[in-house]
């Protein structure tokens, strides 16, 4: 588990983590979100000992990173997949740093041949796709074979098929009681992946919750239906109507999007109603959406509408 | 995890760990083979002149350990690049983070850095002398005395100034984090001011040249009429490198521990 008590980073002037007091469970996995600039990466580079907190502390099963005995047994971590000298083969990489955790050099092609790289693994790391470098990040990670894992953007880079992968390692290691804590800006991906989520803006927590409660809170239950008859579409849309805090849209089409309604409860009424129905399901919100709609105002450059061009010149 | 199994044990980790790190890590690149083929190319030539030199100007008659000792002015920059590429490639790739998650003791991976580059510069800079020596022997053509107690002892001191320059090396590379600040810290200070003190001359700049580490070192790596080597003036001279190394080891610290990797 890891626990974050008050931690805070200021650069100069700018806070870029801001009194951050959280925990994150062991047993599942808490997906970090927030837009760029929002203290993410500081965050976990403090988490990881490699950013020294102006205040507050960071601490990893009881302890500051630093303080652990072996720490590359106790926490796996990737923060930059690219960070590996390009002249140094993948292996070598892995063996020097088996070599500063205690750990057995055989464990090396263990992982190299868990995350697929172990053709490539004698090879230059500078010779690597992206997608290749976030596998060696990967296999750095699950060397120790660590309780704990803190991946900063483990998809990027990835093809259909390492996107899938990697969300069915960390499912499976959450699974097994492992503490996995991982960003992503892929929130399709995310949504699938978390189960928790921690939302930070402008340095602060935004959020804390399930991904169920986070996605429920963004906006109202709202389902779509297609009725056939126009007549008695309409007596359904006025059933529907009478009802406060329930809109209805009718699209050309005839499809109706019921705010405030689920599938479930406009089926019964049609069915009271003698409402023959085509088709009938709930909306389901985005992850993407509703954090959207959370951080809308906390974007830290640009305001509303040109929140989305300022976040993209930055990158 | 159905199909991995746990780690056992293993090798120790802690500082023997580090050391081994670094040991993998400065052997897996080509920069260390150049400076050590470097400092060979460097040794012989360098010997074979001033062997040569002193038998064409009919020089005194001096111990042979001298041409190698003599050499280090210009072979301790094989190591200084060694060692200080072993830095600050670390801080160029951005790989320096991943050291630091491996070992996140600071000092840990500094000392296991300086102590990885002062054995490669002792072992190294000890045979560069042994074959200086022999070379030099052969151009002296008889100028020059052997003396076997003698030639150990400036081998053995050539071999422990260049450990020492490369320890100085991995704290000023880590203080500074850049290979072109790095450097000409250390060519300033290794070469280019005691060129400038020896160069204008005097007392007074010539001991303040016998207090920087080459001038330091030079009395116990050449044993000339100039430089009586007393047991005095040699432990000093030890301490004075010895000093610089370690001025230059706890800044490097200061800095690495102070700021965010």
């Amino acid at each position: 588990m890891i626990s974050l008590r008050g931690l805070t980073k200021r650069y100069g002037d700018t806070l870029a983590v801001d009194e951050l007091t959280l925990d994150i469970e062991a047993g599942r996995v808490t997906g970090f979100l927030g837009p760029n600039g929002a203290g993410k990466s500081t965050t976990m580079r403090m988490i990881l000992g490699l950013d020294h907190p102006t205040r507050g502390r960071a601490l990893i099963a009881g302890r500051p990173y630093a303080d652990l005995r072996r720490p590359l047994r106790v926490v796996g971590a990737m923060l930059d997949a690219r960070a590996v000298h390009p002249a140094r083969s993948g292996r070598t990489h892995l063996v020097a740093q088996a070599r500063a955790g205690g750990i057995p050099v055989r464990r090396v092609d263990e992982v190299l041949e868990t995350v697929g790289l172990t053709k490539a693994a004698r090879r230059p790391a500078g010779t690597y796709s992206l997608g290749m470098s976030g596998r060696l990040g990967v296999a750095g990670a699950l060397l120790g074979d660590p309780p704990v894992l803190v991946l900063d953007e483990p998809v990027n880079g990835l093809d259909p098929d390492g996107v899938r992968w990697i969300r069915r390692l960390v499912r499976e290691r959450a699974a097994e009681g492992r503490t996995v804590f991982l960003s992503s800006h892929l929130m399709s991906e995310m949504q699938l992946t978390a189960d928790h989520l921690v939302v930070v803006g402008r340095g602060r927590l935004l959020s804390d919750t399930p991904m169920t409660e986070f996605l429920a809170a963004a906006s109202p239950a709202s389902a779509r239906a297609v009725v056939p008859d126009p007549g008695e579409r309409a007596t359904l849309v006025r059933r529907l109507m009478t009802a406060d805090g329930v809109s209805v849209e009718t699209s050309a089409s005839g499809e109706l999007t019921v705010e405030g309604r689920t599938a479930a409860e406009i089926g019964d009424l049609a069915h009271h109603c003698r409402v023959r129905l085509h088709r009938l399901s709930d909306v389901r919100v985005s992850l993407e959406q509703a954090y959207m709609e959370l951080t809308a105002r906390s974007v830290e450059y640009g305001a509303g509408g040109s929140a989305a061009t300022d976040e993209g010149a930055r990158q | 995890m159905s199909t991995t199994t746990t780690p056992g044990r293993g090798a120790p980790g802690g500082f023997a760990g580090a050391i081994a790190s670094e040991w993998t890590k400065l052997w897996s690149v080509r920069a260390p083979y150049l400076c050590v083929l470097a400092g060979l190319v460097i040794t012989g030539v360098f010997t074979y002149y001033y062997a040569s030199i002193a038998r064409i100007n009919d020089d005194p008659v001096q111990p042979v350990g001298n041409a190698a000792g003599s050499s280090a002015v210009l072979v301790q920059f094989a190591f200084v690049i060694l060692a200080t590429v072993a830095v600050t490639s670390e801080y160029s790739t951005g790989s320096v983070r991943a050291s630091l998650l491996w070992v996140p003791r600071r000092h840990r991976v500094q000392a296991a850095k300086a102590l990885v580059a002062a054995g490669v510069a002792f072992v190294a800079g000890a045979a560069f002398a042994v074959l200086g020596t022999a070379v030099a022997w052969a151009a002296f053509d008889g100028r020059a005395t052997f003396e076997s107690g003698q030639s150990l002892r400036q081998v053995l001191a050539i071999g422990l100034y260049q450990a020492s320059v490369a320890v100085l090396t991995v704290g000023v590379a880590f203080a500074t984090r850049h290979p072109a600040g790095a450097l000409s810290i250390l060519v300033t200070l290794l070469w280019a001011l005691p060129s400038v003190l020896l160069g204008l001359g005097g007392p007074t700049l010539t001991d303040v040249n016998d207090h920087l580490p080459h001038g330091a070192g030079d009395r116990l790596m050449s044993i000339g009429a100039d430089a009586p080597s007393t047991p005095v003036t040699a432990v000093t001279a030890v301490l004075i490198v010895a000093a610089w190394a370690a001025t230059a080891h706890l800044i490097g610290l200061y800095v690495l521990r102070r700021r965010d990797a």
